[in-house]
């Protein structure tokens, strides 16, 4: 069990002796029971911070934010910056760093065990609350409690959980400063990559009919990028009005920069963002179910996610987050990688 | 004549300068016969053909697409194919995954001496090719 007090305690005193320059955790949000993500700079504020089943945010998001901001500001960073992170997010900010984003010393890891549950999942929580909104939820055990306006509702996590959390295999921040909670390494609620096995259990001619549903429904908002901390190109390949325009860009360069796909929202449009986006996180993707979670058309991008995950895992024996100082996975490879497919 | 037998796929293919190029080049020279659905595209190395060359090639009405380069161990840059050789399977698999035919897809070793073999690459992938009909899934609807 984690106490929440140690991590406000942690933020205050490491805040009040300038070690970190922020805090960026999770405090009450606005909407019901959600947490939202907190910049604490204020050692007064640090009790603001919460811990809850509600905390599903991947909060690596901001460090590469705060990045760009210093970049933008010409600035050096400083004083590291403190950041709550669950297992995934840990490994989030292992492949940042891997990808020299930021250095080990820039970030101050507070390490937060999932134990034996992880965060809800609204669409799943939905239904046993009988129309009502819970207010508050909190982690009790294997159980989450919920509150609402019918009272207390105690639900047996996995029930309820995201489904990334089921799967996950190493639920503890294994790259951290200070670490609260127990590890938990190698339990299994259910067995890896479940999801994506059931949907290939689907045939052939399915699968199709499956995602040309799905990738008409897309609205390309890119909120699956915007939420996702592995996605922090400024300029994106798929999306022309990233690409810079100064003073000196003439309109003839504008027009014939390379469009590799066009914006409208159209199936084949959506096909080739979905899986560039897929390809472009193969080996990156910490599977921390953002994307999947911010997407307002319930596209199941997690399993694209995942297939590259796992393939990745299979055929090449890759680990994404593993180690700082590991190998990326397209820029690297063994001399016995398969190659059977090859004519 | 059906619709069927009138059909012919077209192949983008992208050829490493260094050998699938000169195969082809070598295939020609020698008066091999082949089917001349190919539009080859000429690249430096196989490692430097990005999986969105492929998406792309479908996104822009291929109906199938060859990636062809050096045997492993002769690549020009060292390590090239051994790059292009995980990339290529990554893309291949999550082509497959979302339900596009699997043939559509082909990667070879071709070297500058294997003109022969380069014929014998496009003429298998043709065949493949031609039962599979157009390629529409991925290919952008034709702008009104």
């Amino acid at each position: 069990m984690i106490n929440l007090q140690d991590i406000r305690d942690t933020a205050r005193d490491m805040l009040a002796k300038g070690e970190v320059r922020t805090v960026i955790g999770y405090r009450r949000g606005t909407r019901g029971m959600l947490a939202e993500p907190a910049f604490i700079t204020d050692p007064a504020q640090a009790d603001d911070l919460v811990w809850n089943p509600t905390c599903f945010h991947n909060l690596s998001l901001y460090l590469v934010e705060d990045r760009k901001f210093l970049a933008h500001l010409r600035q050096n960073p400083g004083a590291p910056i403190g950041i709550v992170a669950k297992g995934c997010d840990a490994r989030s900010i292992v492949v940042l760093m891997q990808e020299h984003y930021f250095k080990r010393e820039d970030v101050y890891i507070i390490g937060v065990s999932c134990e034996g549950t992880g965060v809800v999942d609204e669409r799943k929580l939905a239904p046993h609350l009988n129309g009502f909104q819970a207010s508050d939820a909190v982690f009790d055990g294997d159980d989450f409690v919920f509150t609402t306006a019918q009272g207390e509702k105690r639900l047996p996590a996995r029930e309820v959980m995201a489904d990334r959390c089921l799967e996950c295999r190493i639920p503890f921040p294994k790259e951290h400063n200070l670490v609260f909670g127990e590890d938990k390494t190698g339990r299994q609620l259910a067995e890896p990559f479940a999801a994506l096995k059931r949907f290939e259990a689907q045939e052939g001619g399915d699968r199709w009919n499956f995602w040309s549903h799905h990738f008409d429904r897309c609205i390309r908002c890119f909120a699956c990028r915007s939420v996702c901390p592995m996605c922090y190109c400024d300029e994106c390949v798929v999306d022309s009005i990233t690409f810079p325009v100064t003073s000196e860009t003439s309109a003839e360069e504008k027009a014939n920069r390379i469009r590799w796909i066009e914006r409208s929202a159209t199936r084949s449009e959506n096909i080739t963002y979905l899986m560039t986006r897929a390809m472009h996180l193969a080996g990156r993707c910490t599977d921390c179910g953002e994307c999947e979670r911010a997407c307002p058309v319930n596209v199941p991008i997690r399993l694209l996610n995942n297939k590259m995950e796992r393939e990745a895992r299979e055929k090449f024996g890759f680990e994404p987050g593993a180690s700082i100082g590991g190998p990326s996975l397209v820029a690297s490879f063994l001399d016995n990688d398969p190659g059977d497919f090859i004519r | 004549m059906s619709e069927q037998q009138d059909y012919e796929p077209r192949i983008v293919a992208f050829l490493c300068k260094w050998c699938s190029s000169a195969g082809s080049d070598l295939a020609g020279v020698s008066r091999i016969q082949y089917p001349a659905n190919a539009t080859p595209i000429t690249v430096p190395c196989t490692g430097a053909i990005s999986p969105m060359y492929i998406l792309s090639a479908f996104n822009k009405g291929a109906d199938g697409v060859l990636v062809s380069g050096c045997h492993i161990g002769d690549c020009h840059y060292i390590e090239g194919n051994f790059l292009a050789r995980r990339k290529m399977q990554l893309i291949m698999e999550l082509i497959e995954f979302i339900g596009v035919e699997p043939n559509r897809f082909r990667m070879s070793w071709v070297s500058a001496a294997e003109g022969a073999k380069f014929a014998t690459v496009i003429t298998d992938f043709v065949n493949d090719l031609k039962p599979l009909g157009p390629q529409d899934k991925l290919k952008r609807a034709e702008q009104a």
